[in-house]
């Protein structure tokens, strides 16, 4: 789950953010605390304390006085938004890189990429 | 802030050579710390004396702004159980606990109780015949059940095994996040503590050559692999630590982080960048500091003695 | 936690075990006691037989100090511990197992008187010279007697832990030669009937008195080596 070399309070910050996105943290309702996330990631409380502070400077958070930070209504919204914004860069385009590589053309990808979304549309 | 700790040039002479070399640094109020180093970089030295237990040839220490020489109102607040901890004769592991409690008013007992369970330690068992990872876990069960304001742990997993470990790391975390505190522990388990901890400090050859936050240190080296030709276009600048070759592609790990137009060209050339995790980057720190200052040593060599 | 509490907890610390300062001596002097008994029942002898079996457990004081330095301060000062303040708690334990001793000592000293000397006129507890001045003189000697042999262990173990064998060994050997050579000196000028007729008119309490001096000499110069010694 904690790979290195990435900033750990970035990678606490993703996994929140992944909950919010896929709604098994729903908008409105409490995020886990410092001692939480330090106790479950394995981290310094300080690092966890980070994480959230980012997602709160982000806007994503909201700190009520004494109880703790919930989830800003329309946050989910706001990083589907912000993922679909980088999404041709992280992952259309090192998925392009590795196919130029393999020698498959953009033709021959469009026609995997169908095939794959059927058959995991098929699944759910 | 304040710092609770304030090491001044200490200096710790021994007729075979210096132990310390003039070791000077702060330690802040509820942090942990991760005190690394080779064995005999003088990590046990710089705590003994911290705690009045040693006495330093010269330099000074002064805890919560005072000289903890003969000073309860500071020993008091400390807690430093040795790796090699002597304890009275024919004392058991529970009475080893209970006497420590005796020091600590905030001494925690269901806390005890739990990690005594947690690490199946034998409390009838005479001391000196507990097995080294039990005498470790009487070391730890003190240094965490004591919540004393300033806590040293010295390679407190000595014998201790995985699961072991992580019962008392986990603990370490859940106790600190309550009743935080300032914490200096010793390990050569880098990568086990990487997460724990806030700060790490290096010393070697009785120096400290690393005085920083764990994200400085992860993100002060930079990994790229890729063709040779390219990686040396990048690297121009920088400080190259190590370097490996394979026919035409590479791997260099070297000094700071290229700026993003530097990145971008490189990773179209097919070069591959990613940040050094903390074992490494100390291992190479250290080797460099060790080239810089002293002997040749190799990475590998380094490695082998910091794991 | 306040000043005296701390040292209150050294006492505490030291007696966490009970063996080495209460049920050890206690177990010594009930069997020095019970061989003088035997060896007592075996002389036919029917005038008042005295033995002096009962300093026995005051020289497991001796080892006990040793091991109070040699162990329990390494362990001190894990938890925080001043020097000064583990050897004011360590030599109020000591006082208080000598006084358990000492105390000890005396009720067989009345058993002994009560029975008269167990029917059978032995003694090992009812020393004349000790009682001359009453149960309390007999109590004092004994107690601090037992001090001193844990005072003595103490600063010889202390010795060691700062310099190591070769110079405990030099202090020990000095003293020696120093308690050889008065006795020579005593010897030379055949000077035994003044020295014994000094120890008789002095009297228990006397001594006593020298014996105190001597243990607070060893006591200041136990703490003056422990300032500095490392665990």
């Amino acid at each position: 789950m904690i790979e290195e070399g990435r900033a750990l309070f970035l990678q606490i910050a993703e996994s929140i953010e992944n909950s919010i996105v896929d709604g098994s943290l729903a908008e409105e309702s409490r995020a886990p605390s410092t001692n939480e996330l330090a106790a479950f990631h394995r981290v310094n409380p300080a690092t966890a304390a980070k994480g959230l502070t980012m997602l709160a400077d982000k806007g994503l958070l909201t700190k009520r006085r004494g109880i703790g930070m919930f989830v800003t209504a329309g946050a989910r919204e706001k990083l589907r938004a912000e993922r679909r914004a980088v999404f041709a860069a992280r992952f259309v385009e090192p998925l392009m890189v590795e196919a130029a590589t393999i020698g498959l053309n953009a033709g021959e990808v469009i026609a995997m990429v169908k095939d794959r979304a059927a058959a995991v549309g098929a699944q759910s | 802030m304040n710092p609770v700790v304030r090491v001044r040039d200490l200096v710790k002479a021994y007729p075979s050579g210096n132990a310390l070399d003039g070791v000077s640094f702060d330690l802040e109020a509820n942090t942990i710390y991760g005190f690394l180093g080779r064995n005999g970089a003088g990590k046990s030295t710089t705590m003994s004396i911290i705690t009045s237990q040693l006495f330093a040839t010269s330099g000074t220490v002064r805890v919560f702004g005072e000289d903890p020489y003969e000073n309860p109102r500071v020993l008091g607040r400390m807690c430093f159980v040795r790796e090699n901890q002597k304890y009275p004769e024919s004392m058991t592991a529970a009475h080893a606990l209970r006497a420590a409690s005796l020091f600590y008013p905030g001494w925690d007992h269901d806390v005890a109780e739990q990690l005594v369970a947690d690490f199946r330690l034998p409390l009838k068992t005479k001391v000196k015949k507990l097995s080294r990872g039990q005498l470790s876990a009487v070391g730890v069960i003190i240094g965490l059940c004591s919540r004393a304001e300033i806590t040293f742990f010295d390679e407190p997993y000595l014998g201790l095994d995985a699961v072991a470990r992580q019962i008392f790391y986990d603990r370490l975390i859940a106790d600190y996040a309550e009743h935080p505190r300032t914490i200096l522990m010793s390990s050569h388990l880098i990568d086990e503590i990487a997460g724990l901890i806030e700060r790490v400090l290096v010393i070697d050859g009785g120096r400290i050559i690393m005085d920083e936050t764990v994200e400085e240190a992860t993100s002060a080296l930079t990994r790229a692999t890729g063709p040779t030709a390219a990686l040396d276009r990048l690297a121009r600048g920088h400080r190259v630590l190590e370097r490996r070759t394979m026919g035409s592609a590479g791997a260099l790990v070297f000094h700071g982080i290229p700026s993003e137009a530097a990145s971008e060209t490189a990773s179209h050339a097919g070069v591959r960048l990613e940040s050094v995790g903390l074992q490494e980057s100390i291992v190479h720190r250290t080797a460099a500091a060790a080239t810089a200052t002293g002997p040749e040593l190799s990475p590998s060599s380094m490695e082998g003695a910091l794991s | 936690m306040s000043q005296t509490a701390r040292i209150a907890n050294v006492i505490r610390l030291q007696f966490v075990n009970r063996h080495p300062f209460l049920w050890v001596p206690l177990l010594v002097f009930g069997l020095a006691v019970a061989l003088s008994l035997i060896i007592y029942a075996m002389i036919p002898e029917t005038g008042p037989k005295y033995g002096g079996a009962a300093q026995a457990p005051m020289w497991t004081f001796l080892f006990v100090g040793v091991s109070a330095m040699t162990l329990t301060f390494p362990f001190s000062q894990s938890v925080g511990l001043a020097r000064w303040e583990f050897y004011l708690g360590s030599l109020a334990a000591a006082a208080v197992g000598a006084a358990a001793m000492a105390s000890a000592f005396i009720v067989q000293g009345f058993i002994e008187r009560a029975t008269d000397g167990y029917g059978m006129n032995g003694y090992v507890a009812h020393l004349p010279w000790l009682w001359e001045s009453g149960w309390w003189a007999a109590w004092l000697t004994f107690f601090v007697f037992t001090l001193m042999a844990f005072v003595l262990g103490f600063w010889s173990a202390t010795v060691f832990k700062r310099w190591g064998m070769t110079v405990l060994v030099a202090v020990l050997g000095v003293l020696g030669v120093a308690i050889a050579g008065a006795l020579l000196v005593v010897s030379r000028r055949e000077a035994w009937g003044e020295v014994i007729a000094w120890f008789a008119t002095a009297g228990s309490l006397q001594l006593t008195g020298w014996l105190a001096l001597l243990t607070a000499v060893l006591a200041g110069l136990s703490y003056l080596t422990l300032r500095r010694a490392v665990p």
